[in-house]
C-alpha cells in the first residue's frame, strides 16, 4: 500500500505482477521434467489435431470411398491396415484425435466451469446457500460417476453435446470443493476486508480477486480432469452410448469389438487408438501433476 | 538417507515375487503348450457322460412357456416340451409331434387331432389329450397365461378332450395355421397348481417336468442352462447325454472359447461376423456353418402411422408418403455394395418379402418391377416429386426446409450402424440429410410412430401368416394408446383383401400363389424395403460334434431352427483315452494361477516376518 | 474403472480429508450421530434420485415391457395395475420409497421376478471379482507406494510412479480385451491360457469347481489391479512424504534406529490415514466400478445386469441397482469418517 511506484496506475501494476507470476510459475515448470515431456506430447497431438485436415482430409471417414478391402493387416499402402469398411485405419486415428480430444477439452471446461462457478459462490456466501450447495456438492461426490454418466447417456439422445454434457455434469464435484477451500481461505486475507470496506459488492469481489486467486488451482483442475473425460469418452463410446457415425478413439475400439476384431486376433486393430487415449491421457496428467506441485510444493509429488 | 540398509532388503523381496512368478509362468506354459495343439475329443464329464455346449447370450427371460417369448427360451421350450406338430426338418411341411394326426371339419371350422399315446411325462405320467386341452383353455381364460402366446388362441371358440387321444379345437373364423401352433403343450398336473401365472418363472425346481427330447434340470440367471436327455422321448433318445447353454455375453468370447473347445457350438447373435468366420475357416477342428438364412433385413418408412379409429399419430416425415419418394430412396441403395462391405458376401440380395430359403413363397420382381440400384433415376424421381434441390445442393421439402430423415437404428446391431453410414452417403449425394438414431431399444419411438426410416427384421417361420399379418389393417392398434400386432403401421386395402383370401384357403399351392401376389403388393408399395437375407453363420467343433442336422437339410441353419431337430440329433465324436484334456488344462492352469497369488502373498508375509524378527533383535 | 477415478490424482486432500479431528473422547458420540445422520439423508436423497432420474427416459413403460406385441387395452391396464403404474406419479413415488424402506424395489419388467432377488442373484459374483481385486491392489499399492516415498527419486520410485501414471491412463476395456487376445486367444505361439469370459464352465462341484471359478478370475482380477493401484501408490507415497518431513521422525533416525524400523513403526502407521480413507472410498467405488471389465469378461455380476436393464429400460431392476451402487460408496465413506478418528494416533482422546 505504501511502497508502489506512484507512476504506475493500479491496473499497469496489476497485470505487471500478473506478467511476473507467470514468468515465475513457467520457470518452475520447466524444471518438472514428467511435465516437459507431458506438454511436448500434447503441443504435437494438438498440432496433428488441427493440421488434420492437410494430411488426412475428411474423405478419411467416408465408407463409400474407402480405399482398401475390410480389415486387411497393415501394409505399405496401409500402415496401420483397415478397418472393416477398408477405410485407412492411421487416417482414422489421427482424425479420431479431433473428436476425442474436443469432447475431452469442452466437457473438461464445463465441469470445471460448473465447479467453480460453485465453489466461488458457495465459499464467498455463506450462510444456507453455501450449505445447500456443498450438500449436493456432497451428494453428486458419492453417485458412481460412470453409473451416472451412462444412466445421462441413456436419458438423452446419443450426439457429441450428450457425451460433454454426461461427462462434465458428473466429475465437477471434485473441483467444487477444491475451490470453495480456496475461497475460504483467500476471503480471510486483510486485502478482501479491505475492498469489502471500500464498498465493493459481492460481485467485485469474487470477480476481482478471488477469481484471480483461484485461477491457477482451476487450471491445475482442468489440465486433470481433461485427461479423466477423455477416459470417459472413451468409455461411453466403447459401451456404444457415443454418436456411431462419428469418429473417435473409443468409437474405434468399439467398431473393432462389434466387428469381432478380438477374436480374429487382429491386434492392430485394437492396439492404435487405446494407445492414442493412453498416450494423451497421460500427458495430461503428467501437465496436470506439474501444475500441482508448482503451485503446492509441500505436496512432494515429484520431490 | 540411510538408502544403503534398503537396497538390500527390497530386491530380496522382489526377487521371491519374481521367482515365484517366473516359476508359475514357465510351469503354465510348460503344462499348456503341449497339451493345447493335442486334439480334443467330445467334452465328457468325468463319468463320461457326453456334454454337448453351446455359447449363447441372450438373457432368459422367463422359463415358463405362458410367458417366454425370446428366442433362446422359447428354443429351450420346444426342447422341454412337444408341440402338437413340428415341421419336416428337410422341406418344413407340418409333421407329428404329440398329435399324431390332425384333419379340419367341411365348414373349416373344427380341427380334430389325434393325440399319441407313447409320449410320457418325465414323472412317469402320460402326457393326454386332457393336458393339450388344459393348455390352451388356460391361455384362453388367464390373461396371465396369454402373455407370450395368447395371440394363437385369439380366434379360438372352444377346445375340448372328449378321450385322451381326441383333442377338439372349434374357431371363429377359418385359420390356415392350425398345423402351426408353436404352443408348448404343459403337464396339467404339474401346472394347475400354479396360482398366478404372470409371475411363475418355472426356474424354482429342478428337474423341470416335461415331454420333450431333454429335461430342465438346472439354470443359472447368465451362467448356465443344463438339460439332459431324455431317455424315454417317443423319437428317439438324443445322442448326447447333456445339453448345456452358456453365457458369453461378449461375442468375441464365445469364438474364442469355441476355438478353445470350452463350447462344442457358437451362433453369435444374430450371426457370426464377416471377420469371425474368416478366422475360424482356417482354424483345426472347425466348421463354419453359412446357411441362407430365415430373416430379411429391411428398411421400413413411416407410412404415417394411424390407429384403427382412424385416429393419426407419431411425425413420419410427410414427403415419405409419395410412393415416388420411397421408391427414389430405395433406388439410391446400393445392395450388392451392402452385400459385398457390410455382410462380406454373407448374405443374398433382398428381392420380395420372403427369404429364398422358403422356396414356396419366395417371389421376386419381374425385371420392369425392380427397383435396382440406379441414383440417377431416384434424383429424377425426386425431381419429379417435386423435392428439387435447393442452392446449398439440399433437397427441400414441401415446408421449405431441407429434408433430413431420422433413421432409427438398433445400437446392438452393428450392421444397422455400418449401412446407417452408407445411407448417409448415398442419400447425401442426391441432397437428403440422414440422422442416425440409434438406440438400444427401439420400441418407444417405434410404436409411437415418431421416425421416418427405420431398419427392420423378421425371422419367418415355415408358415408364414405371422409376417404377413403384421402388415395388414387389423393389425393396427384399436386406439394410438394401446399396441398393435403391426410392424409399421402399413395399412393397404388390397393387401388385406389378399390376406383374407390367403388365410381361408386350405390348398397350399393356392394359398402359395395368393402370398406371392401380397409380396408383390408390398415391393410396389415401397414402405417395406427387404435390403439383404443375412446368412446363419455359425460355427462347431467337428471333434466334439461328428454330425448335426441342418434346417432345411440341405444348406440349413443349427440355431433357432423350428424345432428340436439340431440338438436332438447331434451325434457326438468319438471319443479316446484324452477326452478331457481341456478341462485338466484348466484344472493345472487354475492351480498354478492360485500358486502364484499364494506365493507372492507368502513372500510378502515372509520378508515382514523376517524384518519384524530383526526388529526384536 | 479408469474413467470415473477421482480426477485429482495426487495429493488432493481435500478429497479424501478425514472427517474432522475429534478431540475430547465425549465428542465422538455426537460425530458418529451426525456422520450416520448425514448417510441417512444421503441415502434418502440416492432413492429420490433413482426414482426419478430414470423416469426420464422417454416413453411407456408398459409398451417397452410387452416389447411390441399385440396388446388389448384391457391387459394394457393389467399391466399398468400390476406394476402400480395406473397410480399418480406421486403415488408411484410414495409407494417406491415406502417399501424401498422394508427391502422391497418391486418386481423386475423382464424377468418377472423380484428386483431384489435378481440383485442378490448377481452381487456375491461381482463382490467376488472386485474384492479379490480390491484386497490385492490395495496391498501392491500400498507396498509399492511405501517402497517408493521411502527412497524416492531413486530409480525405483521413477520406474513406480511412472508405471503406476501409465497404467492409471489405460482405459480398463481395452487392457482387458488386449488380455484376452495375448493370453486367452493366444498370439503367435503363445497359447490360450485363460477362459475368455464367464464365472465357471459348469457341471463342476467341489474343489474342482473352486478351481475353476478361480482360473475364470485370473484374467479379470489382473485387469481391475492394473488399472486400480496406482491411485493407492501415488496417495500412499505422497502421505508418506508429507509424514516424513515431521521431527520427531528426523529424532528417531538421530537416535540411532535402524532406518527401516522408523519405516515400519512410526512413518507407515501414520502416513496410511489417508490411504485408508482411500481404501474405503475404493471399497464403496468398486461395487458400481466394474460395469466395464464385466461386460469385457461376461462376468455375470451387477454391472452386466445395469447395462442390460437400463437398455430396456427395466425401470424397477435399474432403480435398484443404482441405490445398490449409491448406497454402498455412502456406507463405505461413512464408514471411513467412522473408523478415521479412531486410529489417528495424534488424536488425544
Amino acid at each position: 500500500m505504501t511502497t508502489t511506484d506512484p507512476a504506475l496506475s493500479p491496473r499497469a501494476l496489476a497485470r505487471q505482477r500478473r506478467r511476473a507470476s507467470v514468468a515465475r510459475f513457467w520457470r518452475q515448470y520447466r524444471a518438472e521434467r514428467a511435465g516437459l515431456y507431458g506438454l511436448t506430447v500434447l503441443a504435437l497431438c494438438a498440432l496433428l489435431a488441427l493440421f488434420a485436415p492437410l494430411f488426412v482430409g475428411s474423405d478419411v471417414s467416408s465408407v463409400t470411398g474407402a480405399p482398401g478391402r475390410p480389415m486387411t493387416s497393415p501394409s505399405a499402402e496401409f500402415p496401420l491396415g483397415t478397418d472393416q469398411f477398408g477405410r485407412d485405419l492411421l487416417g482414422l486415428v489421427v482424425w479420431g484425435s479431433r473428436v476425442s480430444l474436443l469432447v475431452g477439452l469442452l466437457a473438461a471446461v464445463l465441469s470445471v466451469a460448473i465447479g467453480t462457478l460453485i465453489g466461488v459462490t458457495a465459499g464467498h456466501f455463506k450462510g444456507w446457500y453455501a450449505t445447500v450447495m456443498m450438500r449436493i456438492t456432497d451428494w453428486f461426490l458419492v453417485m458412481p460417476t460412470l453409473v451416472l454418466a451412462i444412466a445421462l447417456a441413456t436419458v438423452m439422445s446419443r450426439s457429441l453435446t450428450t457425451t460433454v454434457v454426461a461427462i462434465g455434469v458428473t466429475t465437477w464435484p471434485t473441483t467444487a470443493r477444491l475451490v470453495r477451500a480456496q475461497t475460504l481461505a483467500v476471503e480471510t486475507r486483510p486485502y478482501i476486508e479491505r475492498a469489502k470496506a471500500l464498498g465493493g459488492g459481492h460481485w467485485h469481489i469474487m470477480s476481482r480477486h478471488v477469481l484471480p486467486n483461484v485461477m491457477p488451482l482451476v487450471l491445475a483442475q482442468t489440465t486433470l480432469i481433461i485427461s479423466t473425460a477423455i477416459l470417459a469418452e472413451a468409455t461411453l463410446a466403447f459401451l456404444g452410448l457415443g454418436d456411431p457415425t462419428i469418429v473417435s478413439w473409443g468409437g474405434l475400439l468399439q467398431d473393432a469389438r462389434e466387428a469381432g476384431a478380438v477374436s480374429a486376433g487382429d491386434w492392430w486393430y485394437l492396439v492404435p487408438p487405446g494407445v492414442a487415449i493412453a498416450v494423451v491421457a497421460l500427458a495430461f496428467t503428467l501437465c496436470g501433476r506439474a501444475v500441482e506441485s508448482v503451485l503446492n510444493p509441500r505436496l512432494g509429488v515429484s520431490r | 538417507m540411510g538408502t544403503n540398509d534398503q537396497t538390500r532388503s527390497l530386491p530380496r523381496g522382489l526377487r521371491l515375487v519374481a521367482a515365484a512368478g517366473a516359476a508359475a509362468l514357465t510351469l503354465t506354459a510348460g503344462l499348456t503348450t503341449p497339451l493345447d495343439p493335442a486334439p480334443r475329443q467330445a467334452r465328457a464329464a468325468d463319468d463320461g457322460r457326453k456334454v454337448l455346449t453351446v455359447a449363447v447370450a441372450q438373457s432368459v427371460d422367463s422359463l415358463s412357456p405362458f410367458l417366454a417369448v425370446r428366442l433362446l427360451s422359447t428354443s429351450i421350450h420346444r426342447l422341454m416340451y412337444e408341440y402338437l406338430t413340428n415341421y419336416d426338418p428337410k422341406d418344413n411341411h407340418a409333421i407329428a409331434g404329440l398329435a399324431t394326426k390332425w384333419e379340419p371339419s367341411p365348414d373349416k371350422l373344427t380341427w380334430t387331432y389325434t393325440i399319441r399315446s407313447n409320449s410320457k411325462w418325465s414323472d412317469g405320467e402320460q402326457a393326454t389329450a386332457e393336458d393339450a386341452a388344459w393348455t390352451f383353455n388356460k391361455m384362453m381364460t388367464d390373461s396371465g397365461a396369454a402373455t407370450a402366446n395368447g395371440s394363437y388362441v385369439g380366434n379360438f371358440r372352444k377346445v375340448t378332450a372328449p378321450s385322451p387321444t381326441k383333442l377338439v379345437i372349434e374357431l371363429k373364423k377359418p385359420q390356415a395355421t392350425m398345423t402351426a401352433l408353436d404352443v408348448p403343450i404343459v403337464p396339467k398336473h404339474v401346472w394347475e397348481k400354479v396360482s398366478d401365472f404372470s409371475e411363475f418363472n418355472n426356474d424354482k425346481s429342478f428337474p423341470v417336468v416335461g415331454n420333450g427330447p431333454f429335461t430342465l434340470t438346472g439354470y443359472k440367471a447368465d451362467s448356465y442352462v443344463r438339460l439332459k436327455a431324455n431317455k424315454s422321448f417317443w423319437r428317439g433318445t438324443p445322442k448326447f447325454d447333456e445339453l448345456v447353454f452358456r453365457y458369453y455375453k461378449d461375442q468375441d468370447a464365445a469364438v474364442s472359447a469355441l476355438r478353445k473347445g470350452e463350447v462344442s457350438f457358437v451362433a453369435g447373435s444374430p450371426s457370426l461376423t464377416p471377420a469371425q468366420a474368416a478366422s475360424l475357416e482356417g482354424a483345426d477342428n472347425i466348421q463354419v456353418n453359412d446357411a441362407p438364412g430365415r430373416r430379411f433385413y429391411a428398411l421400413a418408412t413411416n407410412p404415417g402411422a394411424q390407429a384403427k379409429n382412424g385416429e393419426k399419430f407419431g411425425d413420419g416425415h410427410p414427403s415419405l408418403l409419395d410412393q415416388r419418394v420411397r421408391n427414389a430412396l430405395f433406388l439410391a441403395v446400393d445392395r450388392e455394395a451392402v452385400i459385398d462391405k457390410v455382410f462380406q458376401g454373407h448374405a443374398v440380395e433382398g428381392e420380395g418379402y420372403i427369404p429364398p430359403r422358403f422356396q414356396n413363397y419366395f417371389w421376386k420382381p419381374s425385371a420392369n418391377q425392380k427397383l435396382a440400384y440406379d441414383p440417377a433415376e431416384a434424383a429424377r424421381l425426386l425431381d419429379q416429386a417435386g423435392y428439387k434441390k435447393n442452392g446449398d445442393g439440399k433437397r427441400v421439402g414441401k415446408d421449405g426446409k431441407p429434408i433430413t430423415y431420422r433413421v432409427l437404428c438398433h445400437a446392438t446391431d452393428p450392421n444397422d450402424k455400418a449401412v446407417g453410414k452408407y445411407l448417409q452417403e448415398w442419400w447425401g449425394e442426391l441432397g437428403i440429410g440422414v440422422q442416425l438414431n440409434c438406440l438400444d431399444n427401439v420400441t418407444d419411438p417405434w410404436l409411437a410412430g415418431k421416425y421416418d426410416l427405420a431398419f427392420d427384421g423378421w425371422s419367418v417361420n415355415p408358415d408364414p401368416d405371422f409376417v404377413l399379418s403384421i402388415h395388414t389393417c387389423g393389425a393396427l392398434p384399436a386406439t394410438p394408446e394401446e399396441t398393435g400386432a403391426t410392424d409399421n403401421f402399413i395399412c393397404d386395402k388390397k393387401y388385406d383383401e389378399l390376406y383374407a383370401q390367403q388365410l381361408a384357403e386350405y390348398d397350399p399351392a393356392k394359398r402359395a400363389d395368393i402370398v406371392k401376389r401380397m409380396e408383390s403388393r408390398l415391393y410396389d408399395l415401397g414402405y417395406m424395403n427387404v435390403m439383404a437375407y443375412p446368412n446363419a453363420v455359425e460355427a462347431f467343433r467337428t471333434d466334439q460334434i461328428r454330425s448335426i442336422t441342418t434346417m432345411p437339410a440341405k444348406a440349413g441353419n443349427i440355431y433357432g431352427q423350428d424345432g428340436y431337430w439340431s440338438w436332438w440329433s447331434a451325434v457326438p465324436a468319438d471319443s479316446s483315452g484324452s477326452s478331457d484334456n481341456a478341462s485338466s488344462t484348466g484344472v493345472v492352469v487354475g492351480i498354478v494361477a492360485g500358486v502364484v497369488v499364494l506365493g507372492g502373498l507368502g513372500a510378502f508375509a515372509a520378508m515382514r516376518r523376517r524384518a519384524t524378527a530383526g526388529d526384536r533383535e | 474403472m479408469t474413467a470415473e477415478a477421482t480426477p485429482a490424482l495426487v495429493g488432493d486432500t481435500q478429497q479424501t480429508a478425514p472427517g474432522p479431528r475429534v478431540r475430547r473422547g465425549s465428542a465422538y458420540p455426537r460425530y458418529l450421530a451426525g456422520k450416520v445422520a448425514g448417510a441417512a439423508v444421503s441415502l434418502l436423497a440416492v432413492l429420490v434420485t433413482s426414482f426419478f432420474l430414470f423416469r426420464l427416459i422417454p416413453g411407456d413403460p408398459v409398451k417397452t415391457m410387452t416389447g411390441g406385441r399385440q396388446v388389448s387395452a384391457g391387459q394394457l391396464a393389467a399391466y399398468r395395475e400390476e406394476f402400480g403404474l395406473d397410480l399418480p406419479l406421486w403415488r408411484q413415488f410414495t409407494d417406491y420409497c415406502g417399501k424401498a424402506l422394508t427391502g422391497d424395489f418391486g418386481t423386475s419388467y423382464q424377468f418377472r421376478a423380484p428386483v431384489v432377488d435378481k440383485i442378490t442373484e448377481a452381487l456375491p459374483n461381482t463382490l467376488l471379482l472386485t474384492g479379490t481385486a480390491f484386497v490385492l491392489y490395495t496391498a501392491l499399492g500400498v507396498f509399492l507406494g511405501t517402497r517408493s516415498a521411502w527412497r524416492r527419486g531413486g530409480l525405483g520410485d521413477r520406474f513406480n510412479t511412472g508405471l503406476a501414471l501409465t497404467l492409471y491412463s489405460i482405459p480398463s476395456f481395452w487392457l482387458g480385451l488386449l488380455l484376452i487376445i495375448v493370453l486367452s486367444v493366444g498370439i503367435g505361439p503363445l497359447p490360450g491360457m485363460f477362459p475368455t469370459g464367464g464365472m465357471e464352465s459348469g457341471g463342476k462341484e467341489g474343489f474342482a469347481y473352486v478351481v475353476d471359478v478361480a482360473h475364470h478370475l485370473v484374467l479379470p482380477v489382473v485387469t481391475l489391479v492394473a488399472v486400480e493401484y496406482g491411485q493407492t501408490l501415488l496417495v500412499t507415497r505422497s502421505a508418506l512424504l508429507d509424514e516424513m518431513g515431521s521431527d520427531y521422525l528426523t529424532t528417531a533416525r538421530a537416535k540411532g534406529l535402524r532406518d527401516d524400523l522408523v519405516r515400519r513403526r512410526h512413518a507407515v502407521p501414520n502416513a496410511l490415514l489417508p490411504t485408508v480413507t482411500l481404501i474405503f472410498i475404493n471399497l464403496g467405488r468398486t461395487v458400481a466400478g466394474v460395469i466395464l471389465v464385466e461386460t469385457v469378461f461376461s462376468w455375470p455380476g451387477l454391472g452386466g445386469l445395469f447395462y442390460q436393464a437400463l437398455s430396456v429400460p427395466d425401470l424397477p431392476l435399474v432403480q435398484g441397482l443404482f441405490f445398490v451402487f449409491a448406497a454402498a460408496v455412502i456406507v463405505m465413506n461413512t464408514l471411513a469418517d467412522l473408523v478415521y478418528p479412531l486410529l489417528d494416533p495424534r488424536v488425544a482422546r
